[in-house]
This record gives C-alpha cells, structure tokens and sequence, in this order.
C-alpha cells in the first residue's frame, strides 16, 4: 500500500516538481504513471523510495511515513521494493550475473541459493545463458531487461520502474509491458511511468496523469 | 551469523582483489605509508638505542684531571700527594702517560696506529672520585684543581653521561612530535587513498544505497582496504628501516669501537613491528572512515 498525503516537493531554486499529490496505490494493483517529461513522474518515484523527502507532507509506504524513518532503518524498507532507473544504473565493471547478484549480496543470500535466485531472474527476463557476459555487450533492450532482472530478484513486493520502455521500439516495449503484467500476476504491486501512453491503453489499467506536478483528468 | 561472516568474505575479497587489480597505484600506496611510517620508526629505535647507552654508564661522576704534557715529575708527584690527602676524595688514580698509551694501543688492538709517531702525545692523568657525589662540591673541586700548577685541563666525566641522557630525552621529544605529525599525515594520505577508491566505486555505492544497502554495507569493503593497506605499510616501513639500519650500523660500530665503546642501533623486534602494525593500521582506518563517511552523507 503506497499513500501520499498532499505531498508536495520543491527543488532548491525554487522548482516545485510536485504540488500538493494526495492518492492511494493498494497492494497489488498495476498502476501506469503518465506525462511528458518533467511533469514530475521520475519525482514521485523516487519519493516512492525514499529517495527524495517530501517538502511537506507524507509519503507513507505500508502505513510507514518514510520521512520520519532513521536513515538506518531505511535501508530495510528500500528492501520491499524493486527499483527500475531511467538510466539503468548498470555497473560495467561486473559481469550480468554479479549486477543482477547485488541485492542478494546486500541482503546476505546464501551463496548456493542466491545463485539459483539470480539465473530463475535471467531466465525470467529472457537472458538466459548470458550471465557470463559484460553488460556492455549486451543491446539496448537487453539491458533494460537485465534492470528488470536485478530489480525482481529479492522478490521484492513492490515493483517501481521510470520509463522502462523509453528508447525501445513498439514490439520490444510491450514484451516488457507483458512481463511486467506477469509479476502483477503474483501479487507484486507496481506502478510503471512512461510518456507514450498509447502503450498503457492496451492494458485497461489505472493512468495516473501528471503535468507540472500536478493530476489531470 | 553466516550471512555476516559471508559479507565479510565478500567485502574483503572484493578490497583486497581492488588492491590488485590496480597494482601499480597500490604500490606507490602501499610505499608512502611505508616511507610516512618508516620515519618514526627510525626515530624511535635511534632513541631507545641510545637511551640503552645511557642508562647503562655509571652515574658515579669522576674528574679527570689532565696535566699539561710538559709538566715535570715533581709537580706530578707534588699533585698527586695533595690529592692523596685530600679527604674529600674517595679514590685518586694516577695513570701515568706511558700507560695510558699502552691502553690506547690495546683498545685499537694494533700499536701499527701509533708507530709513527715518534714522542707519546698523551699526558699524565689523574682520575678522581669524590666521597659525596653533590655536584657543588665536584664544581668546587674543579675550580680548585684548576688553579694547580701543571694541570692543563679537568672533565667533569658525568658531563657527558647528562649530556647524552639530555640527547636522548631530546630524540624522544623530537619523536613524540614526528609521531604527532606523521600520524595526521597517515590519516589524510588514507583518507585520500580511500577517497580515490570511493571515486572509482561511485556508480556501485549509489546503486547499493538505492536498493537498500546500509550504510555498513558500503563502509566494510573500504574499511577492510584500510586495515590491509596499513598492515602491509606498516611491514613496508619495517623493512626500510630494517634496511636502513643494517646498512649503517658496520659504520655506526666501527666508530663505536673507535671510541671504545659497543653501540649498534637496535633491530625492531617482534613486539614492535606488531605496534607498528596496528598503530599504522588504526591510523588509516580513521582516515577511510572519515572519507566513507563523508561520501556517505550524499545519499540518503
């Protein structure tokens, strides 16, 4: 259950990047995020996470007020999430299987069943027999789908993904789209941002419509 | 518990294997905490070392009373009497200049040294002990004698032996302030070593504080790192001064001997170089965990 309670974040300078967003997400439910870019929705992401703090009001993640959290419990809840970045945030200097291993690492997996955890992910996303690979082998899609990878591997209960079919073509984008619809499929609460929304139409869900911060109808 | 140990294996592999896979960078690492540390060091065993000598000369002052090399044997002869019967004095030892050549002689272990000289250059000697060793007596005394016909010059023997623990006192000063100094130094150096192996780790740590690693997390491999990097310094800086003294300690004995004298700078034993260690050690893991922190404070 992901709440915002007139959540409002403005950056330094003055920019107000959300103003005054009150909505619930249940858990569970499939929710696409939509507007053109700078309408605030890689913002309310990361206020999602804890990345961001709220300028005023709460952002409260399973009843939590994320705000209030120390910045050693943190950490914890950031745990229940799975995190897809615009930029991917792949790290060049380890080979697919070690970047999709990470979360398990930070966790403290066990090494034998971490290693099943991690090639169960791959296969899942369709990359299968490449985790020996470079990253920087690997194409445009691919590496989006390495991210998904990394992103499920904990089996983390809430799936936030920015703009995860940018850059990807029609065909491509809704390959992602039905994977994503799969892990909806167990339970896992998602809310996926994009700016074409023609793709979400597809699938008869919840659009959350932002422009300059705010909802429109 | 296994899941901690397993993240330590990991943190430490992951920092050690750093360490390698930038050799070159890590040497030159590895060589300014050991050249930074080696100082100390140094200073330290050139103190004790000397602090040994002197503790171990006798504290009881003698005076030496040289007589002018001219002086005749009835002025010798009319001193050492007055001396004799002096009260003050506990012992009166007259060594004459011919015997104080054949010492001389014996002490260089060859009379080749002094064959060529044809007349003995030394002069009689009395070597003079008082009863109460107050050094205003010994002072009175020295004024007195001075004033003694044939006496060319009185040493005050303890002079030396105060000088020498004044030097050493000093040595172990000047190394409580090099030890202060290069200390913080050894502080910054690692804390701008790790700083640099933060920098090339950036992408990774942010990735790992997004998705839900504690700042603990972040700190162990880079803490590991220190703690390495200052063992192995810590052994680099050993092993210069090691060297160091084994390539000057032939020439610091032979001019020992020369005085007589058995003096080597000491070898630092099992218990320093285990003080060094986790001295040098300590000392970079304040510094990465400072830089750590400092980088951490970005994220939140």
């Amino acid at each position: 259950m992901i709440q915002f309670q007139q959540v409002s974040k403005s950056y330094p300078g003055g920019f107000d990047a959300i103003k005054n967003l009150s909505f619930e997400i249940p858990t569970g439910e499939l929710v696409f995020l939509a507007g053109h870019s700078g309408a605030g929705k890689s913002t309310l992401l990361k206020l999602i996470a804890g990345i961001e703090k709220p300028s005023s009001g709460a952002v409260l993640l399973n009843g939590q007020n994320l705000a209030r959290m120390s910045r050693g419990s943190l950490p914890f809840v950031r745990r229940h999430l799975g995190l897809i970045f615009q930029d991917h945030k792949i790290l060049y200097d380890r080979s697919v299987f070690d970047n999709v291993r990470l979360p398990l690492d930070i966790i403290g997996f066990d090494y034998q069943e971490g290693r099943r955890r991690v090639l169960a992910a791959l296969d899942k996303v369709g990359l299968a027999g490449k985790e020996k690979l470079n990253p920087v082998s690997l194409s445009g899609g691919e590496q989006q789908r390495l991210c998904i990878a990394r992103a499920v591997v904990h089996r983390p209960s809430i799936l936030l993904a920015d703009e995860p079919t940018a850059n990807l073509d029609r065909d491509y984008a809704h390959d992602i789209l039905e994977l994503f619809k799969s892990f909806h499929q167990v339970g896992v609460t998602l809310v996926i941002s994009a700016h074409d929304e023609s793709l979400m139409a597809d699938y008869g869900r919840r659009i959350l419509r932002l422009k300059h911060g705010q909802f429109t109808a | 518990m296994k899941a901690w140990f397993r993240s330590h294996t990991l943190a430490f592999t992951r920092s050690v294997g750093g360490l390698f896979r930038q050799p070159i960078g890590s040497l030159l690492n590895l060589l300014v905490i050991g050249i930074t540390a080696a100082f100390p060091l140094a200073l330290w065993l050139l103190v004790s070392s000397l602090a040994g000598i002197s503790k171990n000369i006798s504290v009881e002052p003698q005076l030496s009373v040289f007589m002018v090399p001219s002086a005749d044997q009835a002025q010798v002869a009319a001193l050492q009497q007055k001396l004799e019967n002096d009260n003050r004095l506990k012992v009166v030892q007259f060594i004459a200049k011919d015997e104080a050549l054949k010492k001389l002689q014996s002490s260089f272990g060859s009379a080749d040294l002094l064959a060529g000289i044809s007349e003995n250059p030394l002069p009689d000697a009395f070597v003079l002990q008082a009863k109460d060793p107050n050094p205003q007596l010994l002072a009175t005394l020295k004024q007195e004698l001075a004033t003694q016909a044939g006496v060319e010059e009185i040493q005050l023997d303890s002079e030396w032996a105060h000088r020498l623990a004044r030097i050493s006192e000093l040595g172990q000063n000047l190394f409580e302030v090099v030890l202060v100094m290069l200390g913080a130094a050894l502080v910054l150096i690692t804390g701008n070593a790790i700083r640099m192996q933060i920098l090339t780790r950036k992408d990774e740590i942010e990735v790992a504080k997004l998705i839900g690693a504690t700042d603990a997390f972040i700190r162990r491999p880079f803490i590991h790192s220190a703690i390495v990097q200052g063992i192995t310094g810590g052994l680099f800086a050993v092993g210069m001064v090691w060297g160091a003294i084994a390539h000057t300690n032939p020439a610091i004995e032979a001019l020992a001997k020369s005085y007589g004298q058995q003096f080597a700078l000491q070898t630092p034993d099992a218990l320093t170089i285990l003080i060094v260690c986790a001295t040098i050690a300590t000392l970079c893991l304040v510094g990465a965990l400072i830089a750590v922190s400092r980088h951490l404070r970005q994220y939140r």
